[in-house]
Parts: C-alpha cells; sequence; structure tokens
C-alpha cells in the first residue's frame, strides 16, 4: 500500500479507513491485514459516494478470505457511512512475505 | 474475484480423523505398556504387529487423511471433489483398522483379517479417488502436488503387498522368506506414503506458518525424483530380482532426497520473517530434525560388521513412527486444528475477536511436548540397550502427553459446542 499523501483531498477518511482495517488480522498468519500488505489501494470518491478498496489474499485458496474480506468490509462501512463499498480481489502482483511492513516485521520478531 | 468460502470442507470430512487419531494415540500408549516385553525380542511377532498397523492406520494415515481433506483444497485451489467419500472412508477405516489389529493382536490369520485388509484397501482407494479427482479438475500443477499425488499411489502399492503377504501367510506362494517382503512393505510405506506425504504438505506449511521470503524449489523437485527413484528402484529389487544387494543405493537416492528437503526447510527458516515460534511449530521441527535418528539407526545397522541385533530393526521402525510422525503430528494438529474449529465458529459479516490461538493452550502443547520427547527417547534407548527401566519410565511419560493431546484435541473441537462463542 502506498503511503497517503496529506495533500490527498481523501486524506481524513482514508487514514480513518487505514486505521480501522488494521483491526482486521488474518487469523493464520496472525498479523494484521495492513501491515501484512494485504490491501494494495483505497479510493475514496466523495461525489459518488463510492469507496473502492483493492487488496489481495496470501494465497488464492485462503480458507480465511472470505472472512478478511468480510472485515474489510464491515470496517469500510464505519469508516464510510452511507458510501457503496467496492472490494477488489488481486492476485497482480501476487502477495509475498516481502509485502510485510517494518512494523509487521516486529511484531513478528524478524 | 471470488473468495473461497466454497474451500471449506464440511466437519464430518475432517473433525471425526483427528478425534479417532487422538483416541488411538492413547490406546497404542496403553498397549506398549502392556507389550514391553515384547519390544525386547524380534520385531516379527503379533503385537507388534497389531500396534504398528493401529499406529499406520488409526494414528497416522488416520489424522493425514482427515488434514488432507481440510488442505487439498486449498493446495488445489479445488473444492473438494465429494463430502460424501471421506465419510465413506472414515467409516471403513475405522472398521478395517479394528478387525485388523484385532486379528494381528491374537495372531488369527483367518476370513476376518482378510476383510479387514480389504476394507482398509477400499477406503484408501476411495480417498486416493477423491484426491486425484480434485487435483485433476484443479489448475493448479505444481512439486508440491506431484509429491502428494504420488505419495497416493504409493500408499495402494503398500496396501496391496501387505494383502499380497496377507495372503502368502495362508498359502505361502511366494519365492521368498516372509520377512523379505516386510522390509519391502514397510520401507515403501515409510518413505513411499508418509514420508512423500509429510514432505509435500510440509513444503507448503511450513514457509507459510514462518512468512518465508525465500523457497528454493529446485530442491524440492530434487528430493521428488532421488527418493522415488530410490523407491521405484527398491520395490523393483524388492519383489522381482530379490538379489539382496544395492541397498547401499536406495537408501542414498532416499537420503539424498531427505538432505534435499532439509535444505529446502532450512532456507525457509532461514528467510522467515516469524522468527518467533509457536509450540506447534517448535513441535514440527522437533520432529523434523528427528527423522536424522531412523536414519542413523539404519546406517549403523548396514554398516554393522558382524550380525546386527534384531533390536535395531525395532527401533528403527520405533524411531519412524512413534519419534518422527508421533512428534510431527502432535505438533501441526494444534497449528490446523484451532484453525479448522475457528472456521466453522466463525461468520464473514463479523469482525472476528476470536482467533484460532484462542482456542488452544500454548503451555499445554508445551507440556505434552516435554513429556513425549523424552519419553520417547527413554524408550527408544530402553529397545537399543535392553533395559525394561528406562522403558516402562518412557511408556509412562507417552500415556501421559497421549492423554494430553487427546482431551485437549477434544476440548478444542467441543469449542464448537461452546455457547460462549455461538454468537462468533
Amino acid at each position: 500500500m502506498k503511503d497517503i499523501k496529506i495533500t490527498d483531498p481523501c486524506y481524513e477518511e482514508k487514514a480513518r479507513l487505514l486505521q480501522l482495517l488494521s483491526l482486521v488480522r488474518d487469523p493464520e498468519l496472525e498479523l494484521n491485514i495492513v501491515d501484512l500488505g494485504l490491501i494494495y489501494e483505497i479510493e475514496i470518491d466523495k461525489e459518488k459516494k463510492l469507496t473502492e478498496i483493492t487488496m489481495t489474499l496470501s494465497t488464492p485458496a485462503c480458507p480465511a478470505g472470505d472472512y478478511i474480506k468480510g472485515g474489510v468490509e464491515l470496517m469500510a462501512k464505519e469508516a464510510c457511512p452511507g458510501f457503496e463499498i467496492r472490494i477488489n480481489l488481486t492476485f497482480e502482483p501476487q502477495w509475498s512475505a516481502d509485502h510485510i511492513s517494518e512494523a509487521g516485521r516486529q511484531e513478528l520478531g524478524w | 474475484m471470488e473468495i473461497a468460502e466454497r474451500h471449506i470442507p464440511a466437519k464430518k470430512t475432517v473433525l471425526p480423523y483427528y478425534l479417532t487419531a487422538a483416541a488411538c494415540l492413547v490406546i497404542i500408549s496403553l498397549m506398549v505398556l502392556f507389550t514391553v516385553k515384547d519390544f525386547d525380542g524380534h520385531f516379527f511377532q503379533p503385537h507388534l504387529l497389531a500396534i504398528t498397523h493401529l499406529t499406520v492406520f488409526g494414528w497416522g494415515t488416520m489424522v493425514i487423511l482427515g488434514a488432507s481433506n481440510q488442505l487439498m483444497p486449498v493446495i488445489a485451489d479445488k473444492k473438494l471433489y465429494s463430502e460424501r467419500l471421506p465419510v465413506a472412508v472414515f467409516l471403513l477405516l475405522v472398521a478395517g483398522t479394528c478387525v485388523l489389529v484385532h486379528s494381528f493382536w491374537n495372531f488369527e490369520l483367518t476370513w476376518p483379517i482378510f476383510v479387514g485388509a480389504f476394507l482398509i484397501l477400499t477406503a484408501l482407494v476411495l480417498h486416493s479417488i477423491n484426491i486425484f479427482v480434485t487435483v485433476k479438475r484443479s489448475s493448479v500443477k505444481n512439486i508440491i502436488i506431484d509429491f502428494i499425488m504420488t505419495a497416493h499411489l504409493w500408499l495402494i502399492v503398500t496396501a496391496l503387498i501387505g494383502i499380497t503377504l496377507l495372503f502368502n501367510f495362508r498359502f505361502g506362494f511366494l519365492p521368498v522368506d516372509h520377512l523379505h517382503y516386510l522390509k519391502v512393505h514397510a520401507s515403501i510405506g515409510m518413505a513411499g506414503w508418509f514420508l512423500l506425504l509429510i514432505i509435500g504438505v510440509s513444503a507448503r506449511l511450513v514457509p507459510m506458518f514462518l512468512l518465508s521470503r525465500k523457497e528454493v524449489n529446485i530442491f524440492l523437485t530434487i528430493a521428488y525424483y532421488l527418493i522415488n527413484a530410490g523407491l521405484i528402484l527398491f520395490l523393483i529389487e524388492g519383489m522381482i530380482l530379490r538379489t539382496n544387494s544395492g541397498y547401499i543405493w536406495f537408501i542414498s537416492l532416499i537420503a539424498g532426497g531427505i538432505l534435499c528437503y532439509l535444505f529446502y526447510i532450512w532456507q525457509c527458516y532461514k528467510s522467515a520473517i516469524r522468527k518467533k515460534m509457536d509450540s506447534g511449530m517448535k513441535t514440527t521441527f522437533i520432529a523434523i530434525s528427528s527423522i536424522s535418528i531412523p536414519g542413523i539407526i539404519m546406517m549403523a545397522y548396514l554398516l554393522h560388521s558382524r550380525g546386527a541385533p534384531v533390536s535395531m530393526i525395532t527401533a528403527y521402525g520405533y524411531s519412524f513412527f512413534g519419534g518422527f510422525i508421533t512428534t510431527l503430528i502432535m505438533g501441526q494438529t494444534f497449528k490446523t486444528l484451532p484453525f479448522i474449529v475457528w472456521m466453522h465458529l466463525t461468520k464473514p459479516d463479523r469482525l472476528q475477536e476470536l482467533q484460532p490461538k484462542d482456542l488452544y493452550n500454548e503451555h499445554l502443547v508445551m507440556l505434552q511436548l516435554g513429556l513425549y520427547l523424552p519419553g520417547f527417547l527413554f524408550f527408544l534407548s530402553g529397545i537399543l540397550i535392553h533395559s525394561p527401566y528406562l522403558m516402562y519410565p518412557g511408556c509412562v511419560m507417552m500415556i501421559v502427553a497421549s492423554v494430553i493431546y487427546c482431551a485437549h484435541s477434544v476440548h478444542v473441537v467441543f469449542q464448537l459446542k461452546n455457547e460462549r462463542y455461538k454468537n462468533y
């Protein structure tokens, strides 16, 4: 996930959404999905009232995929009430452990 | 893109296997206690045959079949072909194992033992069909799937040799003595079924649990070909040529394959982001290291200048099943079972406060390991130096460990009925 620029017109909403998304944990890897690097992009269109999240899973057949996606949707609704939530699941680029953030690595004892 | 809730198999395809295997482990430990003296004699005798087959089918294979019903959809990215077959497989395997083990224990080589053997063979064939069709319908092709598929083929080969041996007991039609074929039967089962399957599954799970950044797949591929080459040559020699030579080459090929696998695991560990290992992974790594014990005993047996004591063969088999296989399963149970139960407890439309690690007790897993490992080493040393003073305390420690394991597994599964988690 690229850093959210402070000049971004939706900076506040995106930052809040990211904060809420970090409450969603991957049960297998025991780390929150933001530090895990599963969130690729967040787009918020205030005019269209649309929140679009592009994300991935650790593997295409991740058995916890449904739960993670559910958690993302739930958090997006809380961060952007009244907005349409669209979640795009992609496997390009494929997730690898290199996607894990510095904070995540520290939590995992790297 | 759709996500795979559809990949989660029903409880009935997995959990009965885990629970039955846990109960079998306790029964095996008790059987060992009552047959300690038998471990001091020749390995080819009724009680040891019964214990070995209960270990193989009731414990090792039972839990592996259940786990593979859960894991295959993840590995192949395809729903399990049939969810009814695993139920039939489970019932056939339980019934077949009970009859076979009872017959071996009393050494009654009459029609029931053949019925038991054919029930088990049917179960294994049905399970293999389910796995093969699941993989055939999947677009995922990789070396891990090759390991798993080939292991299933070796499982069927092992069972067929076993049934041939049973007929040979009754009708004595094989050209050389029974112990020769028993060696082939046991070795193909150990290296072909257990080893290949464990390598395949662990090659997927270990880097996933450790969050490894580097997977040296070429070493897995080399391991696959080396082990299979060794097994094919061993099978041809053992069943057709029967020259009783070349063992050093077959063993070297298989040992070379194991070394490649260990190198792969080492690279996974070295590049792992998660260095803090939980009890399940610690146990798994101890188990993987313990594969060296049967290897060392086998080499010592082969290098023995005069006739090696028969206790070395017993120790070799015991260290493979009691050490490597049992420790590995004990560790991986608490990596997989809580997660399986968690998936059935939680609902995707709620934020999950409950995590799989909340469903089991880390300290209990460490206690179980702390009791089992010295118990196993005591017992193994007792076999090698013919000392009941080491075997009995070892046995008691293993019984306590197996009771803890069984109760803990039941506790995890029964969280499904826990009212506290109903709202998750």
